[in-house]
C-alpha cells in the first residue's frame, strides 16, 4: 500500500493505493465517476482529468505519479444546478448524446480555452483529438468548443 | 478487460541520475524504467512486461529540459514529445523532428510521452526515428561502468530491441547541428485523421547535394535507405533525380502485411511519400 496527497477538484486530498493501480481507478473508488473507463489503454480518452492544468489520460498513468499534483474532473467544472460556461455551451449545441465521451471532451476543450481564449477550427481539432466521439459526428462539439469561447470571455467582461 | 489488474510492483521514483543508476546496478533485468509510461503501461496490461520494480524517471532534474549549445541541441530522456513540439529552435532547425513530434500519437498522450520512450521502446513505427537518422542524432547512454554515446543508426538492434545493455539507459538524445541551409521534413501516412500509428512514415533531409532519407513502418527497425543519397551526385534533372529515389524505395526496404495494411501497400506508400517530401524540400513542382 502506498500514501500521497494530492488536491482533487481544489480539495487536499489524502489517497492509498496499491503501485499497480492506475490513477483511473483510484479516482473511480474516490468516487469521481465523471472520470469514465474506456479503453483502458489510452486510445479513447474518456478518462482524462487535468493534471496541473494539462489534459491526461489518467489510465495511462499511475496514481503514485499523482503525488503533489492538482488535479481537476468533470465534478470539479460544474454542477447541474450550477453549470460552467462549458458545459452550458456543450448542452444548447447538442454536443452531447450518450455522454460518455462528454468528461474528456469538455475537459480537454477548458485546457485549450484557459490558453488559447480564441482558437482556430485547427486548434480545436488539435486539442480534442486525444477523445473519441462514437455518436455526435464532431461537428456539434466543434461548436460547442466555439461557443464555450464566446461564453467565457462574455463571463469575463 | 478494464479492471483487469496490472502485474504487482513496486514503484520507485529515483531524484538524480547516480540513484537511477544505482537501482538499475543493483535491480538489472528486474527494474523497468518508466518516462511517459504510454508503451510500457499497456504491454504490462497484456503482461508482456512483468517488472518487479518501476522505476519513474521524471523525478530525474538533470532528464529535464531542451538546452541549446555550440553543436546543437541536448534533449533529456523526461522531456516530452509536446515541449518539443513547442520548441521555436527544434521547429526551425530541426524541422523533421519537429514534425514528427506533432504527429505522434495525440495532443493529450504528447504531454506525457517521451522521445527517450519513443526510441528505447524501439517498435519499427516508432515516429521521431526516421527523423532522428537523417538528422544524425546520438544518443547519450550511462551505465553502471560509465557513459558511452551510441549513434542513432546503431541504436535499433531489432523489433523492440536496442543496444542498450541492462544496466544502462538512456541519458539525452543529441541532435547536431546542420550546414547551413540544410533543410529536413516527417511526413506520416495512416488511416484516419487523428491518431494512428504510422503505416509508413518518411523523414527527409537536403543540404546542398546531400541528402538523407529514412523510414518506419517499413522493416523491422526504423532504416535509412542510403542508395537515394547517390542519385542526388548524379545526373539529370532535380524530378528525374526524385523519380531515381523513389525507385530506389522499393530495394531498401522489407515491409509485412499486418492489421493496419499489406506489404505492397506500404511499399508503395513509401515511394509516393519519399516524392512527396522530397519534392517539397527541393521546392520542385509537380
Ligand atoms: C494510444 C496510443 C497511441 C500511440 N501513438 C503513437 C504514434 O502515433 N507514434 C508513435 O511513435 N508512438 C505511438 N505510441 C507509442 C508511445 O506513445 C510512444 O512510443 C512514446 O514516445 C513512448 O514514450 P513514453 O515516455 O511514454 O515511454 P515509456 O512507456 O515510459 O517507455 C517506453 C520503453 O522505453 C523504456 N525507457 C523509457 N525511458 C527510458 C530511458 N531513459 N532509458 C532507457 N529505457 C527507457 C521503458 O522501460 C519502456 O520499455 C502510442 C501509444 C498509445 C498508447
Ligand atoms: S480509458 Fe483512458 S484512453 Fe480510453
Ligand atoms: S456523445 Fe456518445 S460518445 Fe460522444
Amino acid at each position: 500500500m502506498m500514501e500521497i496527497t494530492c488536491v482533487i477538484n481544489g480539495a487536499a486530498r489524502k489517497i492509498a493505493f496499491e503501485p499497480n493501480e492506475k490513477l483511473l481507478h483510484v479516482l473511480r473508488r474516490e468516487g469521481y465517476f465523471g472520470v469514465k473507463d474506456g479503453c483502458c489503454e489510452g486510445h479513447c480518452g474518456t478518462c482524462t482529468v487535468l493534471v496541473n492544468g494539462r489534459p491526461v489520460k489518467s489510465c495511462m498513468m499511475f496514481a503514485a505519479q499523482a503525488k503533489g499534483k492538482e488535479i481537476v474532473t468533470i465534478e470539479g467544472i460544474g454542477t447541474v444546478q450550477k453549470p460552467h460556461p462549458i458545459q452550458r455551451a456543450f448542452a444548447e449545441e447538442g454536443a452531447v448524446q450518450c455522454g460518455f465521451c462528454t468528461p474528456g471532451m469538455i475537459l480537454s476543450t477548458k485546457a485549450l480555452l484557459d490558453k488559447t481564449p480564441n482558437p482556430t477550427e485547427d486548434d480545436v481539432r488539435n486539442a480534442l483529438d486525444g477523445v473519441l466521439c462514437r455518436c455526435t459526428g464532431y461537428h456539434r462539439i466543434l461548436n460547442a468548443v466555439q461557443t464555450s469561447a464566446k461564453y467565457l470571455k462574455e463571463a469575463k467582461k | 478487460m478494464t479492471g483487469v489488474p496490472l502485474p504487482e510492483f513496486d514503484y520507485m521514483r529515483p531524484l538524480t541520475v547516480d540513484e537511477l543508476s544505482a537501482i538499475l546496478a543493483k535491480h538489472k533485468g528486474e527494474a523497468r524504467l518508466m518516462a511517459g509510461g504510454t508503451d510500457l503501461i499497456p504491454l504490462m496490461r497484456e503482461s508482456v512486461l512483468r517488472p518487479k520494480y518501476v522505476v519513474d524517471v521524471k523525478g530525474v532534474k538533470e532528464l529535464h529540459g531542451i538546452t541549446t549549445h555550440d553543436g546543437g541541441v541536448t534533449i533529456g530522456a523526461a522531456v516530452t514529445v509536446n515541449e518539443i513540439v513547442e520548441s521555436e529552435i527544434i521547429r526551425k532547425k530541426f524541422t523533421a523532428l519537429w514534425s514528427a513530434a506533432k504527429e505522434l500519437s495525440d495532443q493529450t498522450l504528447r504531454s506525457r510521452a517521451t522521445l527517450a520512450g519513443n526510441i528505447c521502446n524501439a517498435s519499427p513505427a516508432a515516429d521521431s526515428c526516421p527523423s532522428l537518422l537523417v538528422l544524425g542524432a546520438e544518443v547519450e547512454v550511462v551505465g553502471a561502468h560509465g557513459k558511452r554515446k551510441i549513434p542513432i543508426a546503431e541504436f535499433f538492434k531489432g523489433v523492440k530491441r536496442t543496444a542498450l545493455a541492462q544496466d544502462e539507459f538512456v541519458k539525452a538524445v543529441h541532435i547536431p547541428n546542420q550546414p547551413a541551409g540544410a533543410k529536413s521534413l516527417y511526413s506520416k501516412w495512416k488511416r484516419s485523421w487523428g491518431e494512428d500509428v504510422a503505416l509508413v512514415g518518411v523523414a527527409a533531409l537536403v543540404s546542398g547535394k546531400k541528402v538523407r532519407v529514412a523510414m518506419s513502418s517499413v522493416a523491422p527497425t526504423p532504416v535509412l535507405v542510403p542508395e537515394i543519397g547517390n542519385v542526388f551526385y548524379g545526373e539529370g534533372t532535380l524530378e528525374e533525380k526524385i523519380e531515381k529515389a523513389a525507385a530506389c524505395v522499393p530495394g531498401g526496404i522489407c515491409p509485412i502485411n499486418d492489421v493496419r495494411c499489406q506489404a505492397e501497400y506500404r511499399t508503395h506508400m513509401a515511394a509516393v511519400l519519399t516524392k512527396r517530401v522530397l519534392r517539397e524540400l527541393l521546392g520542385v513542382k509537380k
